[in-house]
């Protein structure tokens, strides 16, 4: 029977163009509409790391004295000190875990073959690659003693690789950074994401780093940071050895924990590196205060998701709702002028939960045209949306999920707009149509 | 008016399509309102004034790689060489660059640390005495720095003591408008003041701290630096051009890069915004066009239905302005309906906005104008069906009869 119905909605469509027309025109604007926005929305929000998501944990501690304020909503800094960060490293714990900085250089091969350019750097522990599911393409991570030895190596990523030696194993290879030669140790994959949720600091849809170095080579070769750095207290800051041992903030700190229990177990030891830190004359304040967040509370914590792309999916739910109302009032007028027709239906047998069916198959059909049609012009949005904001390049694209949404959306819309038409046209009684005819 | 009580009771018999309307129309004022008010703010962010003639102003970056390079001179070198270019008005390095979206902030006092006293926080610029004429910005009261008071160094040894405010800074903090000469404290460290400045924004258009900036007459020559140059109107494209070459020239161990123009790095930081205005705005006209197309569907609809009925009314003796008028009433009767649920909606909406998000309270005035719009759009497409049914001629309906 549905496929005698799907044959004859296409019958139906084609009778009355105009008005078919016009209804999946207007399916396909309010579908149009909403995906554009839904789609932003729903990249920003998306899962960067789904294997992981819920095993990595972001660190944030309290250090602040007493009386002071930061601008995060529960007041406490969004990045750790060296210190902190040093010694959370080196606490004798099973979990794997990480400190990281990002930096820069100009790369460059000593010659002229490849013209200088200039490269943001994460500095950071040989467990990263590990930690964050970062895939080699050749070589490896730098060990435990080569991290420990100061040992200048880096893993750049393909896109280096790439630009500096023609996508090439370049294993063992040396480039420049600055005046600093490093040796190449391994290459990875690209690492791209929608979202840079390991440094949500300085911007959240920046492209990660091309290159990564052992943290150690930050303090012996005075690296600075390229993102933020917050100081509350009052004190020298002049020499990078005074950053060292300073309670400023500019370090991301992540740990992977495995269940709740490591959790609990992360956060009490947190505790009492706190209490044991206030006996070395920091953290002079009454309340102690860790945020160990996964990647999800992170990204909900730090508000990923701009207001302005809130409102934008609210608004244009909106907007969708009245493209249902308009399509309502022209299914209306059609169906009702089909009465006749129906009344005939009726009398010959049909029962009205078969009447009522076939008009169903009637408007999801068109809604699967106004669906199909609305992601044509929902790629039309999102090629505005690119244009108009350079950095949303990741985010606004249509996935595989959303783009079977838009269909689906619309025919959702379409079958409520469908629903009192074909209800009501269902009722007809056959006897008022016979007569006339 | 006496005809009004017929009409109502006519759209009492078919109320769901009047109905449907009248929800279009309340969701359409809903939305329109708030979304006109919401383009309204972000074209006042985008828009505002900022000091600059962002035309003729760009900025790059300097990564110098080179092992012996002296940072001190370069500077002095780079800074001469880039106000020699003909049609360089002036051009200075700069330690971060207005509107860009990233700089550095500090709290500046009245008092020193450990005296409670006022503060404010605001931008801090450091460059030599060309900062201000490279921007363009004036010196409202006082002076700009001799070139003996700035500091060129590559260390934070010692830090001048001077420095110039923006008069939006020193109106906060000096509300007797005697800041000149003053001093204010970046924790213990005096800074005095020495000159009062027009407007100039500072690196967030967005923070609240815009408005409010400190330029010190201090150069940090480093590895990493940024350039601003100012030229003469019209002939920013051609200097921009030559920058490259002639920093390269300068000394080969370096990378050059974002070379652009002031708006271009304003652009930059404020394209969500900008996105946001431009979805708004494209929503605002497509749904204006559906609700229309919505009233002029239905309109058309009724007047099939009701073919007979309104050659009836001819035969009787009812002129064509009589049926025009009808369908007119008709579709503003609904259309009031639907404005006033509308503005209801409207508020309700913009409460909840208000409520979530940092929007202001929705003015009234933009639901009121909203509603005008709405209905003059609702009458427009009213009159064109309503005329082709006042076309309808009396033997169409004594002929079915």
């Amino acid at each position: 029977m549905l496929f005698h119905y799907l044959d004859l909605s296409w019958r139906s469509f084609k009778r009355t163009p105009m008005v078919s027309v016009l209804m999946v025109l207007a399916i396909a604007i309010g579908i149009g509409v909403t995906m554009t926005s839904l789609s932003v929305y729903y990249m920003m929000s998306k899962d960067p790391i789904p294997s992981k998501s819920k095993q990595l944990h972001h660190v944030q501690l309290q250090t602040m004295n007493d009386g002071n304020t930061y601008w995060s909503k529960d007041d406490v800094p969004f990045q750790v000190t060296y210190q902190d960060a040093m010694n959370l490293l080196h606490a004798p714990l099973p979990y794997e875990r990480t400190a990281m900085y990002k930096s820069g250089f100009s790369v460059h091969l000593g010659n002229d073959q490849i013209k200088p350019f200039k490269e943001p750097t994460r500095l950071t522990t040989k467990d990263i690659f590990q930690m964050f599911d970062l895939q080699f393409l050749y070589g490896g991570a730098w060990t435990q003693q080569q991290q420990d030895d100061i040992a200048p190596v880096v893993v750049i990523s393909k896109r280096i690789n790439d630009k500096l030696f023609n996508g090439e194993n370049s294993v063992g290879q040396s480039l420049y950074l600055d005046d600093m030669r490093v040796q190449v140790i391994g290459i990875i994959e690209d690492w791209d994401m929608s979202v840079k949720f390991y440094d949500l600091n300085n911007g959240s849809f920046q492209p990660s780093e091309g290159i990564f170095m052992p943290i150690t080579m930050g303090p012996a070769n005075e690296i600075i940071t390229w993102g933020n750095t917050n100081g509350w207290k009052n004190e020298s800051d002049r020499t990078f050895s005074d950053l060292l041992v300073s309670e400023s903030l500019w370090l991301q700190f992540w740990v992977e924990l495995e269940n709740a229990q490591e959790k609990a177990d992360f956060e009490q030891f947190l505790m009492n590196y706190m209490i044991q830190q206030q006996s070395l004359g920091r953290f002079n304040r009454e309340k102690l205060t860790a945020n160990v967040f996964n990647v999800m509370e992170l990204m909900e914590y730090r508000g990923v998701v701009k207001e302005d792309n809130k409102i934008m999916v609210t608004l244009s739910f909106m907007f969708l709702a009245v493209c249902v109302a308009n399509i309502l009032s022209l299914l209306l007028a059609k169906f009702l002028r089909r009465a006749p027709e129906v009344g005939v239906r009726r009398a010959l047998g049909a029962s009205k939960w078969q009447v009522f069916y076939q008009h169903l198959v009637e408007v999801s059909l068109l809604g699967l045209f106004g669906g199909l049609l609305g992601i044509v012009i929902a790629q039309l949005g999102l090629w505005g949306v690119r244009a108009s904001n350079g950095s949303y390049n990741t985010i606004a694209n249509m996935d595989l999920n959303m783009l079977l949404a838009a269909p689906t959306i619309a025919i959702v819309a379409c079958i409520i707009a469908g629903l009192y038409p074909a209800w009501l046209v269902c009722r007809t009684t056959p006897a008022v149509y016979l007569k006339t005819q | 008016m006496s005809e009004l009580k017929p009409i109502f009771n006519a759209l009492c018999r078919s109320k769901v399509g009047a109905i449907l309307l009248l929800l279009q129309i309340a969701i359409t004022t809903a939305i329109v309102s708030n979304s006109t008010f919401i383009i309204k703010e972000k074209i006042a962010y985008l828009d505002q004034p900022t000091g600059y003639s962002e035309q003729d102003i760009f900025s790059f970056e300097v990564m110098s790689f080179g092992k012996d390079t002296n940072f001190k001179q370069q500077a002095e070198l780079d800074e001469q060489a880039l106000r020699q270019i003909p049609g360089v008005v002036d051009a200075v390095m700069i330690d971060s660059v207005p509107l860009s979206g990233s700089g550095s902030a500090s709290t500046f006092r009245l008092r020193p640390t450990g005296e409670k006293s006022k503060g404010e926080q605001a931008n801090v610029f450091q460059g030599d005495e060309h900062v201000l004429n490279t921007l363009g910005v004036k010196v409202l009261e006082g002076r700009n720095f001799y070139e003996s008071e700035v500091m060129v160094t590559d260390n934070y040894d010692q830090y001048p003591n001077i420095a110039l405010i923006t008069k939006a800074l020193a109106d906060s903090l000096f509300p007797d408008g005697d800041a000149l000469g003053k001093s204010i404290y970046r924790g213990d460290f005096p800074v005095k003041i020495i000159g009062i400045t027009d407007m100039m924004k500072g690196p967030w258009l967005s923070s609240e701290r815009k408005d409010r900036s400190v330029i010190t007459p201090f150069v940090l020559a480093r590895k990493l630096t940024q350039f601003m140059v100012r030229t003469e109107p019209g002939r920013r494209a051609e200097v921009m051009q030559q920058i490259e070459s002639l920093m390269l020239q300068l000394d080969s161990k370096r990378v050059v890069e974002n070379i652009m123009g002031l708006e271009q790095v304003k652009g930059g930081f404020v394209a969500p915004d900008k996105l946001t205005m431009r979805m708004l705005l494209v929503m605002v006209v497509v749904l204006t066009l559906i609700t229309a197309l919505g009233i002029f569907g239905l309109t058309m609809f009724n007047i099939n239905k009701r073919t007979k009925q309104v050659g009836t009314r001819r035969a009787l003796g009812a002129r064509k302005s009589h049926i025009i008028n009808y369908f007119l009433v008709e579709s503003v009767m609904i259309c009031i309906g639907g404005l006033v649920l509308g503005a209801v909606l409207a508020i309700l909406l913009g409460q909840q906005l208000m409520q979530h998000y940092s929007i202001a309270k929705l003015p009234l005035l933009y639901v009121g104008f909203t509603a005008v719009g709405v209905l003059l759009i609702s009458v427009c497409s009213v009159i064109g069906p309503a005329q082709r049914a006042a076309n309808i001629s009396p033997s169409v309906a004594t002929r079915t009869i």
